[in-house]
């Protein structure tokens, strides 16, 4: 009988998250399928960080599909966005489909919302998604919240994508923690004021299955690039 | 389904031909296991109009149902055999036939099920293909023998009663000994990553000459393994 030597199938698949430096921290990139959570204050660079994995997708030819919860129409984002070198708007439309959740999150059921994100899923068929930011469906929604995600990530997952959800958090607070425990990983944006500056860093905190790097990692968020862990360059 | 599925389609469909029966090999990316496998569905179901069986066991049979209701590909020829579904809880709702087996661990009771399925869900006699999604996921319940020995029981009982076309759908980067247990076995061999998909379905979506490297067009009619 053959054995099956590396690669043997049964390891975990992985996509590149397109930050530079990330990935080596993470085994090469984030799991296929996932969940995985970005989190952190205002204007830390979530939303930087979830242009940068559609991004990358597309150039290596994945589909992307982008839920926004903020009523925000494509040309306002995409006037903010393409101030990166990293954004091609034509990849908008195509590779990267944009969904607006943002009118339809106000008094909505869980199952009704959860049914039409399955709706736009089944029709992009994306191995990208990318929830901007979740944290306002839950102040916003009726119904079980937490039932909502769990549902939300299991069946993610199922649909064959990795999805990056962003999460708001008020200063002092690390991660939305009614989300924490159903999602495949954590990663944190912070800031600290060093010396009279707002430095900028991440931290992988959890990445299941994935002997991932500990420590906050400074970053720098550039035109070119978006974010970069500054370490790599080291 | 965008024009670059359909293309690639219709390119499926020009290589499989009009008189292919037996395991087929599909070189896909795992990442694109779920869009090619209903491109290759809609291809089986509605072009060249068979019946068929779809086994799931990477995710439960409610999302390929979903996807099939969502890009119109109707589900009156296909049965589903769902190894999965039992085992992870969902709670998502559909509407098809569907058989359940326990769990993914005892893929050796797979071919029993499908000879077990009565004529009302299944008649293998007019199996025009079965496929399953997908072979790599049974490898975190199973060790590579088990699932090699399957691949083999699989394909013999699919193949034992008709011309059905067993499509497999492997990732010959991530899974090279599972692709060469599938090549083993196959008739044909189709290139479906993404540089293939890219000359195949370009030229305005018309189908070109596909690339085929056929293994052996006449060893598995004879019999041979």
């Amino acid at each position: 009988m053959t054995t099956c030597s590396v690669p043997s199938g049964n390891e975990i698949i992985r996509i590149s998250s397109g930050i530079p430096g990330l990935d080596p921290m993470i085994e090469g990139g984030f799991p296929f399928p996932a969940v995985i959570m970005v989190a952190g204050t205002a204007g830390v660079g979530k939303t930087t960080f979830a242009l940068k994995y559609l991004s990358e997708g597309a150039r290596r030819g994945e589909q992307g599909l982008y839920f926004t919860t903020l009523s925000e129409p494509t040309q306002w984002m995409l006037r903010y966005a393409s101030q990166f070198k990293f954004i091609d708007p034509e990849m908008f439309g195509d590779k990267i489909i944009y969904s607006d959740l943002g009118a339809m999150i106000r008094d909505i059921e869980p199952a009704d919302l959860l049914n039409i994100m399955e709706e736009k899923i089944a029709e992009v068929m994306p191995q990208r998604i990318v929830i901007d930011p979740i944290s306002v469906i839950g102040s916003m929604m009726r119904g079980n919240y937490r039932a909502f995600l769990f549902d939300m990530a299991n069946r993610l997952k199922n649909w064959n994508a990795t999805t990056v959800v962003t999460g708001e958090v008020l200063p002092g607070e690390l991660y939305p923690s009614d989300l924490g425990y159903a999602v495949d990983g954590i990663i944190l944006l912070l800031m600290a004021e060093e010396e009279g500056a707002r430095r900028k860093y991440l931290e992988v905190l959890k990445m299941r299955g994935t002997d991932h790097m500990t420590g906050k990692q400074s970053i720098d968020i550039n035109r070119n690039d978006g974010i970069v862990v500054l370490k790599s360059r080291f | 389904m965008n024009e670059q599925d359909e293309s690639l389609m219709r390119y499926i469909v020009a290589s499989l031909g009009e008189n292919t029966s037996g395991p087929v090999l599909f070189d896909v990316n795992s990442t694109q296991f779920v869009r090619v496998n209903l491109v290759i569905l809609k291809g089986l179901l509605l072009e060249k109009k068979l019946n068929g069986l779809f086994i799931s066991v990477d995710r439960p049979h409610q999302y390929m149902v979903h996807l099939m209701r969502m890009h119109q590909i109707g589900l009156e020829r296909l049965m589903f055999l769902d190894a999965i579904g039992r085992f992870s809880a969902d709670n998502k709702i559909c509407n098809a036939g569907a058989s359940f087996v326990d769990a993914p661990f005892h893929i050796d009771t797979l071919p029993a099920a499908i000879n077990s399925m009565g004529d009302d869900k299944l008649n293998l006699n007019s199996c025009g293909f079965a496929m399953i999604d997908n072979l790599a996921a049974m490898l975190p319940y199973n060790s590579f023998g088990s699932v090699q020995a399957f691949l083999k029981m699989f394909v013999e009982v699919m193949t034992s009663r008709g011309n059905t076309i067993v499509p497999l759908v492997v990732d010959s980067e991530r899974c090279g000994p599972l692709y060469q247990a599938a090549k083993s076995l196959a008739v044909k061999e189709i290139d479906c990553r993404g540089e293939a998909i890219a000359r195949a379905t370009s030229n305005s979506g018309a189908t070109r000459a596909v690339e085929i490297r056929k293994i052996s067009e006449t060893r598995f009619a004879a019999g041979g393994r």
